[in-house]
């Protein structure tokens, strides 16, 4: 019970701070325009005819069209299954990010508010431990991010499933696999709330996090780059430098090469880079728990 | 327990039997708060031991069995009044039907039902000390822990407060009171404890430490200039007391046509040197109005004790 109490309070929490109901606004949206302006013709699998708010869509010149005169020119046998799939990635390139970069706005105050003198003193006097305490916290906002991602996924996939008769599982894979992605920035989001107590210097620490995963993969990937460097000692500290930040920290590329992949049914998971930073964020959140645990307030 | 070479609370050595309502006295910096903070798990001792109702501080599930309204407490802006309760009801391990009936109850009690589905962030600082309270006995505490439970509470909140800890205290639960208003303290509180710059100076029960002295006030009144004065010289230890007596009328007034000067004096001693010095002023021809023993308030007491602490 006093775990649910702590995840309704960080529900009602994110819901209060509207930065969350923004981007379910905005998924909705997105969803309500694909159910009501959309009007696809199906036959055996290929999109006979398609209109989006009245205008015929065609594909002309290599570039989908709409309102010119898509009688004619059709959809050059595109397959539902396509259909369902670009759609699918368009709106993964788009709205995720969007719902990842409101998610850590929503949610980058949480810990320090929580830190706030009154408030932490009240809650550290109730009969919770520390750790579920943290845990509780963290866990709902996770599943208050999660649920957005699910809107999305579900809602999208659903409608187009109505429409085109496809359902694309990989498609709800995705939002999981983006919401395994928030869990672990926000494991280094209350990493940083608990460390320094401050909402921005939390968002400005996740998004160097975010920054440097990309930047750092670049020369992991590249194995030659460190014959540029021409000093054995500094060469041999950069690479270090380079290969613990690509280790240690949420593999932003990979998640998102992942989530490609789920929606297209193109290849499997990398479950190496996936695991690999379920770990980071797990020793982070292990790191933020562990110094809330021992700290006077 | 010292942090960063800053010594919180030393030697100090404190038991507070059940039942009773304690008061914990000191200003600013005395480590009041550390030491509730402390009591509570909230901050961690670097040496010595304490228990909370018998089991050791930090025991989580003793919690249940404690409230605590904190100096300055801040409830999520994003709740009601209601919710509030409710929140910290929950966080406290009470259940539905319970929890509702104990809510609704203590709205009414504490007078914020009409402002029970407003957010918090609109209430004034009465309203949150009252709110403070009633999340604080939600859970019908066998040990209550107040700090500063009146501060910014105006004189009518504070007497309610007061009314809410004495029924308290009739239930039968501990209140652990940190106040800075000795006057409430004084009126609530069984024992206290005086603390300063983290060390005990003095312990004892409100009555023992407000004890009348040997020593007795006397209100008098004459007509004759220097009457007082002369029968005062002739006992050892009296004297005239500045100021006017408490609930005297005008200093001078008139008396059969003559002018009467009422005036308070004192002696130190016992009864002896109070029937002494009665018998000099009635050679006087000064009127007796009348005798009390000298009590000092937990003020003077609290007064006395950080200077010779200091002085110590």
């Amino acid at each position: 019970m006093r775990v649910l109490a702590i995840l309704i309070d960080t529900g009602r929490e994110l819901l209060y701070r509207k930065t969350i109901l923004v981007y379910f606004g905005v998924v909705t949206l997105v969803l309500l325009a694909f159910a009501l302006l959309l009007r696809t013709d199906v036959v055996d699998g290929v999109i006979a005819s398609m209109s989006v708010a009245g205008l015929e869509a065609s594909t002309s010149r290599g570039a989908f069209r709409l309102g010119e005169g898509g009688a004619e020119t059709g959809l050059a046998g595109l397959s539902a299954q396509d259909f369902v799939r670009y759609v699918q990635l368009g709106a993964a390139f788009t709205l995720y990010p969007l719902a990842i970069l409101m998610s850590i706005f929503a949610t980058a105050s949480l810990v320090p508010r929580m830190l706030e003198k009154g408030a932490i003193d009240l809650l550290l006097s109730k009969p919770i431990g520390r750790p579920a305490l943290f845990a509780s916290r963290y866990l709902g906002a996770l599943l208050v991010a999660t649920a957005n991602l699910l809107y999305l996924t579900c809602g999208l996939g659903a409608i187009l499933a109505l429409k085109t008769g496809v359902w694309n599982g990989g498609f709800i894979w995705s939002g999981l696999v983006m919401s395994l992605y928030f869990a672990c920035l926000l494991a280094f989001v209350v990493l940083a709330g608990v460390l320094l107590r401050s909402t921005t210097v939390s968002v400005m620490l996740t998004a160097v996090v975010f920054f440097t995963s990309l930047i750092v993969r670049l020369p992991h990937a590249n194995q030659d780059w460190p014959l540029l460097i021409s000093g054995r000692i500094a060469r041999f500290v950069t690479v270090g430098i380079v290969e613990t930040l690509f280790h240690t920290l949420p593999r932003t590329y990979d998640f998102v090469q992942a989530a490609v992949a789920l929606i297209r049914h193109e290849g499997g998971l990398q479950w190496g880079a996936v695991l690999g930073s379920a770990l980071s964020g797990a020793g982070a959140l292990g790191l933020a728990i562990i110094y809330f645990s021992r700290r006077d307030y | 327990m010292a942090r960063g070479g800053v010594v919180a609370l030393k030697g100090l050595d404190l038991v507070v039997p059940r039942g009773q309502t304690f008061g914990l006295l000191g200003p600013n910096g005395a480590g009041k708060t550390t030491l509730v903070k402390l009591l509570l798990g909230i901050a961690f001792p670097t040496a010595g031991k304490a228990s909370v109702l018998g089991r050791p501080i930090g025991d989580v599930p003793t919690r249940r069995l404690v409230g605590y309204l904190p100096e300055n407490h801040r409830y999520p802006a994003h709740l009601t009044g209601e919710q509030v309760l409710h929140h910290f009801g929950r966080l406290s391990g009470l259940r539905r039907p319970e929890r509702s009936r104990r809510v609704d109850a203590l709205l009414k009690r504490v007078r914020m039902d009409e402002w029970r589905s407003v957010r918090v962030h609109k209430y004034s600082k009465g309203m949150m000390q009252r709110l403070g309270m009633a999340q604080a006995i939600l859970n019908e505490p066998d040990l209550l822990i107040l700090d500063e439970p009146t501060d910014g509470v105006d004189p009518i909140g504070r007497r309610e407060i007061r009314d809410l800890l004495l029924e308290q205290k009739a239930r039968g639960a501990t209140i652990f009171l940190n106040s800075h208003l000795l006057s409430e303290v004084e009126r609530l509180c069984d024992r206290v404890a005086i603390l300063n710059e983290g060390a005990l100076l003095r312990e004892g029960s409100v009555a023992d430490l407000t004890r009348p002295q040997s020593a007795w006030q006397i209100e008098v009144r004459s007509t004759a200039s220097g009457a007082i004065e002369a029968a005062c010289r002739r006992v050892p230890g009296a004297g005239v007391v500045e100021g006017r007596a408490q609930g005297a009328g005008p200093a001078e007034s008139r008396v059969q046509g003559a002018s009467a000067a009422e005036r308070r004096v004192q002696v130190l001693g016992d009864a002896a040197a109070l029937n002494a010095l009665i018998d000099a002023l009635r050679a006087q021809q000064v009127e007796i109005l009348a005798v009390t023993p000298r009590r000092d308030s937990l003020e003077d007491v609290f007064v006395r004790v950080l200077h010779e602490g200091e002085a110590a």
